[in-house]
């Protein structure tokens, strides 16, 4: 069996506010085991203050756990050693703001030993995925929230990472931005990348996302393939196009004949954000 | 594309624990974010400093204005590389941390110590530049000063004697005691910037950091006082009841002695300071420097962000 990228052991987090003794500690984790494994997209979700960041901290070797282990491809996280394999995008970045793109892109590659024409190229081929080769002469401090998350994206690809740990990767960012980023954590996972993604937007958790937790209170409630726990197993859904009144009514009498209940029939919605992309770019050809 | 990029093969080599390298890349970025943050335009403070200086020393007119504009000049360049050296370090950490830039950082193969280190190196050549620039400044004022000087000899001074006056001048402008000063100056510079690094890996705030950072460095000026006060209070003639003796001992321990550095006041008068002197000088320095990097590890390493 392969060794999981991720795999989270009994993971106990207890934050001490300094005026306050040990009995008025905060638990931020209690007792969480989790695995991620090679090659799947996780999703964790959970309300604020559920302790998903600090479970992410942890793994990345950011923060101390009070008691349990957290390992990254069988390397321990507190090992620096570790992190050769990971690339992480926290919430809401901010980089130096008088480097460039293209400086900054730089500056993370030489953390991770990457130099000379290697990281030149490196950079041009990351800032080209990230859409933002226009923008790499710019410096970072006049950059959007959008181009900030993706020059994030870039920082966290430099060293070719094996994990990716995505904290809120398209929070703030607008509807579009939002697509183009959804869209390459689906190259990712193509090309066989394990991400670990924390957000709030259930929608594209959905159609990202093999596996997904829920924590709450600093624990796992549930855990599983999205598939298996969003289904409902005793349901069936057909999607006719053209079906004339006649069919429809023989159908539901058919339904009603073999003893299944029909619970629920309409017309279905196109999906709000494809309707709202397709219509800024048609406003944007118009514009043209 | 990033999968099939050849960058992971190739730099998948065994994990060193410590890398100059990823010390050296977060240098190179410390001084060039100082750099472009406009730090240099502290220089221009500086150059008016010295340009008043001189002008108001003009005005007047008695002997020994060189060495008073030696004075004046070693006096600001030490009051400027201690501020520049304790502001350029208080901001670091807190806005790394404040900004989220530093679990980006922490988050590659970086340690905690090449990060402190490569922080500490950055400031350092920050400094090191900003001294030069002052020193090639100062050598100008103080070569417009000599030349002043040396004409008031040829004009005051019995013509057989003009020679040997010059010749004294120009022997106690630019000496290599001088130039040693400047060094002891800049040794002072880092040692307030390392220190300035230690407050800032426990404090919450810059501002906090550059009060206490400051409050550290004008204790250190009675170090020597303390540590005889402390060490043999009989000698130095006080009773010292054991509170204030821990207080002593506190300073001694955790402020740096800077009165160590203050042969650049001898300097500044024209005494001649033994090559020996520099050597102790620079040894204390150093094991000042490498001391509040250590404690700043301890205190970071266990830091949670």
């Amino acid at each position: 069996m392969s060794t999981p990228a991720i795999s989270i052991q009994n993971l106990t987090k207890e934050f001490i506010p300094p005026s306050v003794m040990r009995r008025g500690a905060i638990t931020a984790v209690r007792d969480l085991s989790l695995k991620v494994e090679a090659g799947h997209v996780y999703g964790l979700l959970g309300p604020n203050g559920s302790g998903k960041s600090t479970t992410m901290k942890v793994v990345l070797g950011l923060v101390t756990p009070t008691s349990g282990k957290t390992f990254i491809f069988g390397k321990n996280s507190r090992d620096v050693e570790s992190r050769e394999a990971v690339g992480f995008l926290p919430e809401n970045p901010y980089f130096y703001k008088f480097l460039t793109g293209e400086e900054t892109v730089h500056f993370y590659g030489k953390l991770c030993g990457i130099r000379g024409k290697m990281l030149r190229d490196r950079t041009r081929e990351l800032l080209a995925l990230v859409g933002l080769e226009d923008a790499a002469n710019r410096r970072v401090g006049g950059y959007s929230k959008g181009m900030l998350q993706r020059i994030g994206l870039a920082q966290a690809l430099v060293q070719d990472p094996r994990l990716l740990v995505l904290d809120e990767p398209t929070a703030g960012v607008d509807p579009a931005g939002s697509r183009e980023i959804c869209d390459l954590i689906l190259q990712f996972k193509a090309r066989g990348l394990t991400v670990l993604l924390c957000s709030h937007l259930l929608s594209q958790v959905q159609e990202i996302c093999d596996r997904i937790g829920i924590m709450h209170r600093g624990g796992l409630v549930r855990e599983g393939p999205l598939d298996h726990l969003i289904t409902i197993e005793n349901q069936t859904e057909m999607v006719l196009e053209n079906a004339s009144p006649e069919l429809l009514a023989e159908l539901r009498a058919k339904i009603a004949a073999g003893g299944a209940r029909l619970a629920g029939e309409g017309k279905p919605q196109q999906n709000l954000e494809r309707y709202f992309l397709d219509v800024t770019s048609e406003a944007k050809k118009s514009d043209q | 594309m990033t999968a099939n990029s050849p960058s992971a093969a190739a730099h998948a080599s065994a994990h060193k624990l410590f890398s100059l390298g990823r010390a050296a890349a977060i240098a190179g970025n410390t001084l060039r974010d100082l750099v472009r943050q406009k730090v240099f335009y502290f220089m221009l403070v500086f150059a008016l400093v010295l340009i008043g200086m001189s002008l108001v020393l003009a005005a007047l007119s008695f002997q020994g204005q060189l060495q008073m504009v030696m004075n004046m000049s070693l006096g600001a360049m030490s009051v400027f590389t201690m501020l520049l050296a304790v502001l350029a370090s208080a901001m670091m950490l807190p806005k790394d941390i404040e900004d989220r830039t530093l679990y980006t950082i922490l988050a590659k193969p970086v340690s905690r110590f090449e990060y402190l280190l490569g922080k500490l190196a950055g400031v350092a050549l920050m400094l090191l530049i900003a001294t030069l620039l002052m020193t090639v400044f100062f050598c100008i004022v103080l070569w417009f000063w000599q030349g002043r000087e040396i004409a008031s000899i040829r004009g005051s001074v019995q013509s057989e004697l003009v020679d040997a006056e010059v010749a004294k001048v120009m022997a106690g402008t630019f000496t290599p005691t001088l130039f040693g000063g400047i060094g002891v100056i800049f040794l002072r510079a880092v040692v307030c910037s390392a220190l300035t690094l230690m407050v800032s890996s426990f404090a919450t705030s810059w501002l906090f950091t550059v009060i206490i950072s400051l409050m550290l460095i004008l204790i250190g000026h009675i170090v020597p006082i303390a540590r005889s006060a402390w060490m043999d209070p009989i000698q130095a003639g006080v009773d010292v009841p054991w509170y204030l003796s821990l207080f002593l001992r506190l300073i001694t321990v955790f402020a740096p002695d800077m009165q160590l550095f203050n042969i650049v006041d001898d300097i500044a008068v024209g005494t001649h300071v033994a090559s020996g002197i520099f050597g102790q000088v620079t040894a204390l320095g150093c094991g000042y420097i490498t001391i509040y990097v250590l404690v700043a590890y301890l205190f970071f390493a266990w830091r949670e962000l």
